[in-house]
């Protein structure tokens, strides 16, 4: 890309930490998503940031941070930073640009947005959705302002999970928030990764403690991660398979006889019509799917359906198949049949805290069905909108729409915080959409992948150059209020991402309803629930802790009565119990009972492909160094992780004569990358693993970027986005499994 | 000696997830490429019966360092008053012996080419940013008495080797 660089700073300078000139501000970490930041102490010196520590009075992290945290002060300063607005001057994709002063590119952006709006429609208008951060609600609120319902969802994390618990159990976010890990007799990790994701917050900390008072420990996941490596069992599973594990557990839990009868009889709905439905997945059925001995799958349902408390932490794994509703919801009927719902040591429902909630800064209220029926790709089916996160369209259908004009085609798109290109499959067809889309605008704290096809470009705030939001704490970790406070002034012309869309809605003509543009009145306004101001909030530097109220266990019939988002407000669960055979899913022409669904490539479902593909390849969410497609260019994250890589076997390495560290080309039936690979004795051999998110290089260490297409790194190019075989039917997940060949790269690629 | 500092290593609560390394490299302001600090895997077994531990290595500062005694230039020196093993830069001439007599690797050598380790953050008169920030809990800092007390109830030890490292562990270490 090329872009006038002759103000942008100088990159990451070595830290010399005298510390009589050093002052201390307290902020929160915004470095990741999606619950409340971790707190942050940073040291100040001339005007500059040169050192952070942890918090110890945060209730989130109480003193410890992360590792990119502690490399924020390179991401700040790093010479990829976005210093002023941009307009582009030469062809799409081409990333040649030119200044314009911040007041022009809204100008720029309203000017198009409200032309599109007479000639197309409010709904011509998309915005992707970011990493779930606190400036999400701000932009759901400038769209259902304009009047466009399409905020599209990503599918990659976290909605596809809470969709299927909330139809079974009534509860969201049971199986990623609500573990009972003080009293649990078993833990289960299970396509989740509490050491990448979130380690300073507690998660962690509690699963090892319990492990250290005696409790077991097993991990359900490809290749064994840190946190598999404490596991009192592995279970090696395939990538993708996890929906056919839990309905063979099932059926051994049920045909032994080794559930909870009583809680089966009170609390749930349909149990009878699940027995017979369950016996055809039998743990000889699951082997060849799962890559699991049978015996195995039968030792852990024994040991699951007998632990006297056990829960389960699901993670992403269960959001990008295109079996995750099947698997979501049979992991909710495990967790309710066997009594571990809400339960001590259980999966269960957190007692709320003393902590009043702030009003939302969303409009949900003015949703109406005329509004969910212009939806241009509903990632759950119409009649399941809104859910929790608003209406939603899905992410990828949203840019498809682009090149199909089906059902219509999106004319501006909205990128605030994520990079199409590289965040969802076939960036081929992506690339292609935004090279036809009309309007493109991107946001951003630095220079990402997607900006050479953006029409405008927003620079915005890090967390450490504005002075809000306020941020609460809401997974459970604590019961903590705190108003950010400013560490440094901005680098450049721009201000933070929530100003950008007080002042677009303010260009637009929606001034009341952004607060004129008036960011401390719109503090305030969300505050009023909590009787003070942004003001006297940050009268407390490091925020207000509330107390938590006492654990409450068993509140089945409150649960099970929760009403859902859909504008009717009907409960979740029409019976008041567990939908073990799901009515709301029948009525709407979905699957009562929860199937096993194949990806769309795999030795079971594709064996003919095996000759040419005989490998299992799939990506990771999460890493240690990086977030999604940021935080390449940071040297002491690159440091880490300094290559795209592969794990591999090394078995199946050697009989490709592959060494380890040797480039190579994994090919599947969709495109090729190249990479690096790396012996991983923890891995199925019949599977490799690589991570998502490669594009960016990193200058000081002098490392390259990467293409986005074929012979890049980007994982995306490799899954199918086949339409009739790739997307879940209920919650629009898309798999990120395929079949490959892995050869030595010859020595030009 | 009036007390030795060290560290107390928990391989049963490490998960490398790399937090002390960076804390290391970004309150020391250290270069591209050096590491104070590094997390080390030891994988063991055939697969599926695979084991994997984890050992967060820095300088040891040992009861007897080797470092120290193979220094010609007296760059490398073990305080008395806390046993803390330290480098005077300008006194080195880079040649590597250290790096040579450690038998763990520790020694870095940058741009400038004079050897560099952890100091357990003396320089910077707060505790070691690495142990602090550890959000397992596997890395500790004190006296060696002091962590022989946090130690209580668990099968701790001192570390075993021929230079004496000041680590207290639980379980076995491979370092090498």
């Amino acid at each position: 890309m090329s872009i006038k660089s002759d103000d942008v700073e100088e990159g990451e300078k070595s830290v010399q930490s005298g510390k009589s000139e050093e002052r201390m501000i307290p902020t929160f970490c915004s470095l990741c998503g999606p619950s409340m930041g971790c707190g942050i102490n940073c040291y100040v010196k001339d005007g500059r940031l040169v050192r952070v520590e942890g918090m110890k009075e945060s209730p989130v992290n109480n003193g410890k941070l992360c590792l990119k945290a502690f490399a924020s002060m390179q991401w700040l300063y790093s010479p990829q930073r976005l210093k002023y607005p941009l307009k582009r001057v030469g062809k799409k994709g081409e990333g040649k640009f030119e200044r314009v002063t911040w007041d022009e590119a809204l100008d720029i952006i309203a000017d198009k947005l409200n032309e599109q709006k007479e000639k197309y429609g409010p709904e011509s208008l998309a915005i992707l959705s970011p990493q779930a951060r606190t400036y999400k609600p701000y932009f759901i609120r400038f769209l259902t302002a304009h009047g466009s319902p399409n905020y599209c969802h990503s599918g990659i994390c976290a909605i596809q999970r809470a969709f299927g618990f909330a139809y079974t159990v009534g509860v969201p976010m049971l199986g990623m928030a609500g573990a009972d890990y003080e009293r649990a007799e078993l833990i289960v990790i299970w396509g989740a990764n509490p050491v990448y994701a979130g380690a300073p917050t507690g998660n962690l900390k509690r699963i090892l403690d319990a492990k250290a008072r005696g409790a077991k420990l097993v991990a359900i996941k490809p290749q064994m991660q840190p946190d598999a490596a404490k596991a009192d069992m592995w279970l090696p599973i395939k990538p993708g398979t996890d929906g056919a594990l839990v309905l063979a557990i099932l059926n051994v839990i049920i045909n032994e006889h080794i559930y909870d009868a009583e809680f089966v009889s009170q609390w749930c709905y349909g149990f009878d019509k699940l027995v017979p439905h369950i016996q055809k997945y039998t743990p000889e059925w699951a082997e060849p799917i799962t890559g699991l001995p049978a015996d195995r799958i039968i030792e852990f349902a024994r040991l699951y359906g007998k632990a006297k408390s056990a829960c389960i932490l699901a993670g992403n794994a269960f959001d990008q198949t295109v079996d995750s509703n099947n698997a979501v919801r049979a992991v909710g009927i495990l967790i309710a049949i066997t009594g571990n719902l809400d339960r001590p040591g259980g999966n269960i429902v957190p007692t709320e805290s003393t902590m009043p909630m702030p009003k939302p800064v969303t409009l949900f209220e003015r949703y109406t069905q005329d509004m969910i029926d212009k939806l241009v790709g509903p990632e759950m089916p119409r009649c399941f909108q809104p859910f929790i996160e608003g209406a939603s369209s899905a992410y990828y259908k949203c840019l498809n729409s682009v090149l199909t004009g089906e059902p219509y085609p999106v004319k501006t798109i909205m990128a605030p915080g994520t990079q199409p290109t590289v965040i969802t499959r076939d960036s081929k067809r992506v690339i292609e959409a935004l090279e036809k889309l009309e309007f493109f605008v991107v946001i951003d704290v630095t220079q990402n992948s997607s900006m050479p096809w953006a029409d405008v470009v927003i620079p915005v705030a890090t967390m450490y150059e504005t002075d809000h939001p306020f941020e609460t704490s809401m997974m459970g970790t604590g019961n903590w209020l705190m108003a950010r406070n400013k560490i440094i002034e901005p680098l450049g012309d721009y201000k933070s991402d929530y100003e950008f869309w007080l002042a677009l809605g303010v260009k637009m003509g929606y001034g009341e309803d952004f607060w004129h543009g008036n960011i401390e009145e719109c503090m305030n306004y969300q505050l009023e629930n909590f009787g003070i101001t942004i003001d006297e909030l940050r009268s407390h530097p490091t925020g207000i802790v509330y107390e938590p109220k006492p654990i409450v266990y068993e509140k089945y019939a409150e649960i099970f009565a929760t009403p859902s988002t859909r504008l009717s407000k009907a409960p979740y669960l029409p019976q008041g119990k567990v939908a073990i055979y799901n009515t709301t899913f029948e009525e709407n022409g979905f699957n009562p009972l929860p199937e096993w669904v194949e990806p769309p490539e795999s030795p079971t479902n594709t064996p003919e492909l095996l000759e040419k593909y005989p490998l299992v390849f799939f990506d990771t969410h999460t890493s240690e160094a990086y977030n999604h497609g940021w935080l390449r260019n940071v040297p002491y994250m690159r440091e880490i992780q300094p290559e795209p890589w592969i794990h591999i076997h090394p078995d199946t390495a050697r009989q490709r004569g592959i060494n380890d560290g040797d480039w190579v080309i994994v090919e599947s039936p969709h495109g090729w990358i190249k990479v690096k690979a790396l012996y991983f004795p923890g891995i199925r051999p019949d599977t490799i693993m690589s991570l998502h998110g490669w594009w960016q290089g990193c200058n000081e260490l002098g490392l390259p970027g990467y293409p986005l297409l074929d012979g890049g790194a980007n994982v995306n190019i490799l899954y199918s986005s086949d339409p009739d075989k790739a997307f879940d039917p209920v919650v629009t997940a898309m798999p990120k499994q395929t079949l490959v060949e892995v050869r030595k790269a010859g020595n030009n690629g | 000696m009036s007390e030795q500092y060290g560290f107390y290593y928990d391989a049963s609560r490490c998960i490398q997830c790399h937090t002390c390394e960076v804390a290391c490299k970004s309150t020391r302001g250290l270069e591209q490429g050096v590491k104070w600090r590094r997390v080390i895997e030891t994988w063991g077994g055939e697969y599926p019966n695979v084991t994997r531990t984890f050992f967060s290595l820095a300088c040891m500062h040992c009861g007897k360092p080797a470092c120290a005694a193979v220094c010609l230039t007296g760059a490398i020196i073990k305080r008395v008053e806390d046993g803390i093993v330290v480098v005077d830069r300008d006194k080195c001439n880079g040649c590597q012996d250290c790096f040579a007599a450690c038998p763990y690797g520790v020694p870095q050598f940058g741009a400038d080419g004079t050897m560099q380790k952890c100091d357990f953050c003396v320089e910077t008169g707060r505790e070691p940013a690495c142990a602090l920030s550890c959000p397992s809990e596997a890395l500790n800092f004190g006296t060696l008495n002091e962590l022989m007390k946090m130690t209580a109830g668990k099968s701790a030890k001192r570390m075993e080797g021929t230079t004496e490292p000041s680590i207290i562990t639980v379980g076995s270490i491979k370092v090498m």
